[in-house]
Order: structure tokens, then C-alpha cells, then sequence
């Protein structure tokens, strides 16, 4: 029996009466074609499972790879997060940021109609910087706090904002703040994980609420100093 | 809030709580003044180094939480200071659990090459969370020759994968390319090079035959890299039937375009 004929009957579509009944009596008497109808059952309940996605193919296939990754389990220690994060998705965010020019990523930051650039701002990157600390800040904190797939997805958003800015640091000579920005990287993707204790996920919106928090008040320190002295 | 007030009330704050909040007979709840000190701390990033170095010390020594503990070292990191970095390496090599691994990675954050490099003798002496640890600190200051020193120094494939992966997570395609020349090729180093996407490296391997497990994890390495261009170049050149059904398999899962070109092309060389 061939897999299509198992995929019908999976669908329970195109198959007759009669048909289905010849699949039942083969499933219950052969355990080989049984455990191959099991293996392709769990593949397409997994497929039923994914959400439609408007990705190139490479990309699609690349984030499904880092998805499956982020769903491992991950915790080794119950009592705390582990360490471990998906490398994978390192790569895969890149094939969407790789297409935004860095200015014109922080041209949009500015221009978004929900955020407000600091009073005494200095320079466009330094704004455009503060107004994505901000909005990080705000979006982490509001983020579900049941670990969903749709939490996880607003994590990679967050994850593929934060790689641009990170890159701008890189590119302004602000070496400093490139650390800070990559080190939130991995915490965003452990908070990401979709089998993350809620205690856990909370520790660290705490951490990065603080870490983003004090960047902030930072940059705006350093921007107000830089407006003093001109 | 003006930062002029917000440090005054930072140090005011600090100066009166700092290490004795158990004894304290103030009649705020013990989470309220938790909140304080974290606000406290977050606004005493804007204070000069030799005002807020003396205040984190003492929140460091004092009888406070993890988290106010693990906030105060963040506050270390930006601090610019070389005592600073000294007191990171000191909670590193003293402390245990979290502590020690966030004392770590605000090592990697703060980014001083001879901390940095202290961080070396901890990889050595410590645990699997450690090592982790170490290994993220190299990540976040961008200290690719660091993990490229661990991995060439590693005795087991676990800790070699583990570097290996983030060097690939770092891009660090030289590196990468010196370990193959240095500790010979393996499948942890073919998989480090689909993650960076050192598609060069990846289609010399491919077109290797001599090993063809090798070879099998080359073109996997091209699929997760998304490299149609190099799958293709590949089944147009090999006459391998059994190669160009690995890489139409391959070529599947990245591009339909490609995939319903050579599939035109297979059924016109049966006619």
C-alpha cells in the first residue's frame, strides 16, 4: 500500500467505504505498514500544526529548521533557565534583515507613529537607538505571558530589530553598546523557547526590562552631555 | 525625571540601603524595596565611575538578593573603570550558579581584552555551565580568535562542537576554515560552515567523492545554506546517478523554480 493511499486516509478524503475498511484491515493486520502509517501521521500532524508563512523557500526552510530547534527542550536545569540557545536562529534572521539597509531601518524607527524619540536626542543613530530601546522595553513587556507560538514569534521579531541595531552600533564606531545589544540576543532566545517555566520567562523579562532600561538612561545621559557641549 | 535629581535619589537610595536591608524596620514591603534598589541601580548607570564603583561594591557585599546582585553587575560592566572589571573577574572566580555565569557574560559585556583573557582559566577549571558561559562572553564581545583557541585546545567533541557552533553563530568563517587545516575535518565543522554560510567551502567539499558520507554532509550543508546556485552546479556536473538523486533531494526543499527545471530536464533525457 502506497503512502498516498495512507495520506487519503489520513484526510479521510477520496477514499470509498469500502477502501477504508481494506486500509483498517491492512494497518491491523501488517505492524510494518502500521508503524509507517504512525511516522507519517506525526508528519502531518506536524504540518497541520504550521501556520502559512509569506518566506522565500530558503528562508521558509531555514526558519522551520531554527523553530525546531527553539522547540527542543532546552532545560536541562528545571530550577532556572539553561544557558543553551538556538544558534541556528542566528542564521535564519539574517536572510529577512539582510534586506534592510541599516538606515533605512532606523528611518523607519523614527518615523513610526507609536514611538517618541527622547527629549535632547543627539544624533540620527543615537535617536533611532533609543527609540528601539524603547520599544523593545515595551514590547517585552507586554508580551503574552502564557510561552505560545505566538510569543515566540514576537521574540524573533524583537531578535531580528535588535541584530539590525546591533549591526548599526557596529558600523557608528559604538562598540560598547554592539556588546550590550548582542548579549540580549541570547536571553531573547531563551525567553523565546515555547517550553520555558513561567517563573523563568519572567527572571528574564526582568533582566532585560533592567538591561534595556539602564542603556536608555544611559544614551540619553551621554546625548544630553553631547548637546551641553556644542 | 531630571538625571541630576534621579542620581540624587539613586545615591541617597544606594547610601541607605545598601547591605543592611534585613534589619530594616521600614514598614514598605520587602518586594517594594526590592523595586526601589533595582530603580536605584538602573539610574546610577548615570553616575561618574568613582561615585558609583563604591555603591556597587556594597550592594555586591551586602545581604541582597540574586537579581539585585546580577543587576549590580551590570551596572559594573558599564562602569569604566579597570577596579570594575577586577570585581567582575573576583564575583566570576568566587561565586556559583547565576551569579558566576551573569559575572561572566558582563565580562563579554564590558569587552576589556585582559579580562577577557582571564576567562580562559575559568573555561578550563569549570563546569559544562561555565564553559557555556565563557563560550557566550567570547560571542557577545566578538572575540572569535578566543573560541578559535578553545576549540583547537578541546579533547572531547562535545566541547569541540560547542565552540565550533559559535564560531559559525559568529561568522567567523577564517576561523572555521583554520580548524579544518588544523584538527582535520568532521561533521560538527561541515554543519558550523551551512550555519555561517561559507557556501565556498561547502561546494569544494561537495564536490569531493572520495568521502561520501563527507560529501552527503556537504550538500546538506548547501540546502541549510540555501544554495541552489551551488546544488545545481553540482547535479549538472556529476554523471553519479545516486549523487544527482541526494542532490535533487537537496534541491527540493530550496527552490521550486530550480527543482521544476531539472525535473523538465531528467524526463527529456529518457526520451
Amino acid at each position: 500500500m502506497n503512502d498516498d493511499t495512507l495520506i487519503l486516509y489520513y484526510y479521510d478524503d477520496g477514499l470509498t467505504d469500502e477502501q477504508r475498511k481494506q486500509v483498517e484491515s491492512a494497518l491491523a493486520a501488517d505492524s510494518e505498514l502500521a508503524a509507517r502509517f504512525s511516522a507519517l501521521r506525526k508528519q502531518l500532524d506536524a504540518v497541520a500544526e504550521l501556520e502559512p508563512l509569506e518566506l522565500p523557500p530558503h528562508a521558509r526552510q531555514r526558519m522551520h529548521d531554527s523553530i525546531d530547534r527553539i522547540a527542543r527542550p532546552v532545560l536541562a536545569d528545571t530550577r532556572r533557565p539553561a544557558r543553551t540557545f538556538s544558534l541556528m536562529s542566528f542564521t535564519w534572521g539574517a536572510a529577512v534583515t539582510a534586506a534592510l539597509a541599516i538606515g533605512i531601518g532606523i528611518g523607519v524607527f523614527l518615523s513610526a507613529p507609536d514611538v517618541t524619540p527622547l527629549a535632547g536626542s543627539g544624533d540620527p543613530f543615537t535617536r533611532g537607538m533609543q527609540v528601539y530601546l524603547q520599544d523593545a522595553r515595551r514590547e517585552i513587556s507586554t508580551l503574552p505571558a502564557d510561552a505560545t507560538a505566538e510569543r515566540t514569534r514576537l521574540i524573533m521579531r524583537i531578535v531580528d530589530q535588535n541584530r539590525l541595531f546591533e549591526r548599526a552600533a557596529e558600523q557608528n564606531d559604538s562598540e560598547n553598546l554592539a556588546r550590550v545589544l548582542r548579549a540580549f540576543e541570547p536571553i531573547l532566545l531563551r525567553l523565546a523557547a515555547e517550553d520555558i517555566a513561567p517563573d523563568d520567562a519572567a527572571a528574564l523579562r526582568a533582566q532585560l526590562a533592567f538591561e534595556l532600561g539602564a542603556m536608555l538612561t544611559k544614551l540619553s545621559r551621554d546625548s544630553s552631555k553631547e548637546i551641553q557641549t556644542t | 525625571m531630571h538625571s541630576r535629581l534621579k542620581l540624587i535619589l539613586t545615591l541617597m537610595t544606594l547610601a541607605a540601603t545598601a547591605g543592611s536591608f534585613a534589619q530594616s524596620e521600614s514598614s514598605q514591603s520587602a518586594d517594594a524595596r526590592e523595586e526601589l534598589k533595582l530603580a536605584a541601580l538602573e539610574a546610577l548607570i548615570t553616575a561618574p565611575a568613582d561615585r558609583a564603583l563604591p555603591l556597587v561594591t556594597r550592594v555586591l557585599a551586602g545581604n541582597n538578593s540574586d537579581e539585585v546582585k546580577s543587576r549590580a553587575l551590570f551596572i559594573l560592566s558599564q562602569i569604566d573603570d579597570p577596579q570594575a572589571q577586577t570585581q567582575l573577574l573576583d564575583v566570576a572566580r568566587q561565586s556559583s550558579g547565576e551569579l558566576r555565569e551573569e559575572a561572566i557574560r558582563m565580562i563579554g559585556i564590558g569587552g576589556d581584552p585582559a579580562t577577557l583573557a582571564q576567562l580562559t582559566g575559568l573555561y578550563t577549571s569549570g563546569d559544562a555551565e561555565v564553559r557555556d558561559a565563557v563560550l557566550e562572553a567570547y560571542l557577545i564581545a566578538g572575540d572569535s580568535d578566543a573560541i578559535f583557541q578553545i576549540a583547537t585546545a578541546a579533547d572531547n567533541e562535545e566541547d569541540f562542537s560547542a565552540a565550533v557552533e559559535m564560531l559559525a553563530a559568529m561568522g567567523a568563517n577564517d576561523e572555521l576554515r583554520m580548524l579544518r587545516e588544523k584538527v582535520g575535518l568532521s561533521e560538527s565543522l561541515i554543519e558550523a560552515y551551512a550555519i555561517s554560510g561559507d557556501i565556498e567551502s561547502l561546494r569544494a567539499l561537495a564536490r569531493d567523492g572520495s568521502d561520501p558520507e563527507q560529501q552527503e554532509n556537504a550538500i546538506d550543508g548547501l540546502m541549510i545554506a540555501g544554495d541552489d546556485e551551488g546544488l545545481l552546479q553540482l547535479y549538472r556536473a556529476t554523471d553519479d546517478v545516486e549523487l544527482k538523486r541526494k542532490l535533487l533531494e537537496a534541491l527540493s526543499t530550496t527552490s521550486s523554480d530550480t527543482l521544476l527545471e531539472l525535473i523538465d530536464e531528467a524526463l527529456a533525457d529518457d526520451q
